[in-house]
């Protein structure tokens, strides 16, 4: 069988509406066993607040994971540019222009990424481990003993305000999402990234430039991580160095728990999207619940584990077993990717 | 590694003094330890995110026996061991048995993991742990040789052995290299990975007693707290084994951790404030892969198979 096909386009994929169907379930949960999590219809809204930065930095990373690499650096970028925007708005910079010069350095993080993976040809994994360790000494340096805190209310609007009852930030995230499903889906660009991460040899014999696009990829994820730090500061009103950090973990999770392939080549954004409101209203949910945060953690790992088993098990062919299939699906893929 | 000897002890006399050496020397015994392990499963291609609450865990269990129940040095070595080895049988299942990707499966593992530690400790905190282990931590053999630095070298060796000069040790790197033709030449690479999970498990809960040796305490957030898992790869990569499996050693991991640690004490004594130490570990990693002839030799091949593609 050398079947080479590309996903198949299916309007409502098994996936993504088991993932659809797990959010309401959590959702029916959450309200009945909790009365402040509905919170007359708003509550939940409101919830969203917590996990959109996260939600943020799932989106660039899903691209990023999409062309078969992965970006560790996201995190200490998000840091980074919450420091700087903080920083510079305590220096009296208008929010706009420190907004921007705030995108500009989680953007060039992400250019430096690209740059060194494409132009020197190491693995994606060696360069962000690298930068995230530089990139959280500058947030640490940058940031000083005393974080910056206390911003104006106009830019803290951002990160706690409503438009009609919606939070700002929620707004933000569902049209950056809908740009990046709209970018991946529709676009030479999205068929070009989406396809290195398929097979990157078969993408260079096709004519398209890997090494650009492999950088755009990079940056933009770096824009994504810049976008979720000024959040972040609106969010808390303080810009410490670890509050980029620490969202890393779970926003890869999302990502592999939104289907996308971690070998590349495989997954849809919107799935993505669905897997971060998924996790995000769960970790919320069992905060609100009463247990500690790194039981939430647990949960989280603990769901991303049996949610790949079951996609394995969902994936089998006809009288395939189950180790059969994520044979097929895992092991053997990964043979060609990494050559 | 000699250069930076020699240039910090020129500006300060006292990082040559054998208290210094012996106290880096101990310092990076943790890391090494770990990062021992970590070599394993890199050099079957894998990647383990799930050493630091491997460790963390083992201390902590390890920790309250100690503390609570009096357990002597052997016996808490050997329960280390097993914790490790339990933890690591998770890992282990996933990757060998499931087939799920090593940096999913271990990445689902530290959150689990991690939870798990907190929830053992239940806010408890181990901190009185008698002399007998702190002494092991912290004694010297002879003066700038501090006795964790034999312990290591005693794990390098037989982990050497063990890759050098054993079926399963040729397995490993054959595995790494080319799962496919491993496979094809009758190598039982399943179980081959499967072993590789356990021993960086087993690492991981030695790894633990040692850092409750050396610091003499041990709490919920231990190993997860302070990136021991990144430093532990990044020992490993600096050491030159290589992430895409098949190449490195045991030495590797070692001098690795040495060379990290001595590097982040010259930075102290350069008067580089602490806030840059994470970017000098950064800046290592990148150099080490840059430095690596085997890399550039791939990036210049790469250049001119697209210099003579049409």
């Amino acid at each position: 069988m050398t079947t080479i096909a590309l996903p198949r386009r299916r309007l409502f994929p098994a996936w993504g509406l088991t993932l659809a169907g797990l959010v309401a379930a959590e959702l029916i949960y959450f309200t009945l066993t909790t009365r402040h999590f509905a919170g007359h219809g708003s509550g939940m809204l409101a919830l969203t607040e917590q996990f959109s930065p996260t939600g943020l930095l799932a989106l660039g990373l899903a691209v990023v994971i999409l062309t078969g690499n992965i970006d560790l650096s996201a995190g200490a970028a998000a840091s980074l540019s919450a420091v700087v925007m903080g920083v510079e708005l305590q220096h009296g910079w208008s929010v706009v222009l420190a907004a921007l010069v705030a995108l500009a350095v989680g953007t060039l993080v992400g250019l430096f990424n690209g740059l060194v993976i494409t132009l020197l040809g190491i693995d994606s994994l060696l360069v962000t481990l690298a930068t995230q360790f530089i990139a959280t000494s500058l947030a640490t340096s940058i940031g000083g003993e005393n974080p910056p805190y206390g911003f104006s209310k106009s830019f803290l609007r951002l990160g706690t305000g409503t438009i009609g009852g919606v939070p700002i930030d929620l707004i933000v995230f569902v049209v950056l999402a809908l740009f990046v499903v709209a970018l991946v889906t529709r676009t030479t660009f999205g068929r070009s990234l989406t396809l290195i991460g398929y097979s990157r040899s078969a993408a260079e014999y096709s004519g398209i430039t890997t090494r650009r696009t492999l950088t755009l990829v990079f940056t933009m994820s770096g824009t994504f991580a810049g976008i979720a730090g000024v959040v972040l500061a609106a969010y808390y009103n303080s810009a410490r160095a670890d509050t980029g950090t620490t969202l890393l973990l779970p926003a890869i999770t999302m990502v592999v728990l939104g289907g996308v392939d971690i070998f590349g080549g495989r997954g849809r954004v919107g799935e993505v999207i669905i897997a971060v409101f998924l996790l995000g209203y769960l970790t919320q949910g069992l905060l609100i619940e009463g247990y500690s945060s790194l039981t939430a953690t647990m949960v989280t790992g603990i769901l991303l584990i049996a949610a790949l088993v079951f996609k394995v098990w969902l994936g089998r062919g006809a009288g395939e077993s189950f180790v059969a299939a994520a044979h097929r699906l895992f092991v053997k893929r990964s043979r060609p990717s990494r050559a | 590694m000699v250069l930076i000897v020699i240039a910090s002890t020129a500006a300060h006399s006292y990082f040559w003094s054998s208290r210094n050496i012996s106290f880096i020397l101990a310092d990076s015994m943790v890391t090494a330890i770990l990062a021992l392990g970590e070599t394993f499963v890199m050099l079957s291609r894998g990647i383990d995110l799930s050493v630091a609450p491997m460790m963390g865990l083992s201390a902590v269990i390890v920790g309250f026996r100690v503390q609570d129940h009096g357990l002597t040095l052997v016996p808490a070595i050997l329960l280390g061991i097993v914790v490790g080895l339990v933890l690591g049988l998770g890992n282990a299942l996933l990757v060998a048995i499931v087939g799920l990707p090593p940096i999913i499966a271990t990445l689902g593992t530290l959150s689990v993991y991690g939870g798990l530690q907190f929830v053992i400790t239940g806010g408890r905190q181990v901190d009185t742990v008698p002399n007998s282990f702190t002494d092991l931590g912290s004694k010297l053999v002879l003066p700038g040789i501090p006795r964790l630095l034999i312990l290591g070298l005693v794990l390098v060796g037989i982990t050497g052995f063990v890759l050098r000069h054993t079926i399963f040790g040729r397995n490993v790197y054959a595995t790494g290299d080319d799962a496919e033709a491993a496979f094809r030449a009758g190598i039982p690479v399943k179980r081959t990975l499967f072993l590789c999970y356990l021993i960086c498990g087993a690492c991981a809960g030695i790894g633990g007693v040692v850092y409750l040796m050396r610091t003499g305490s041990a709490v919920a957030t231990t190993g997860t707290d302070n990136n021991s898992n990144l430093l532990a790869i990044a020992a490993a990569l600096i050491g030159g084994t290589a992430l895409t499996g098949g190449r490195g050693g045991a030495l590797g991991a070692i001098t690795g951790a040495v060379f990290l640690s001595l590097t982040l004490a010259a930075m102290v004594f350069a008067h580089i404030g602490a806030v840059w130490q994470p970017a000098g570990v950064g800046v290592l990693i990148l150099l080490a892969v840059v430095g690596d002839p085997r890399t550039r030799k791939l990036a210049v091949h790469r250049w001119k198979l697209r210099g003579h593609r049409p």
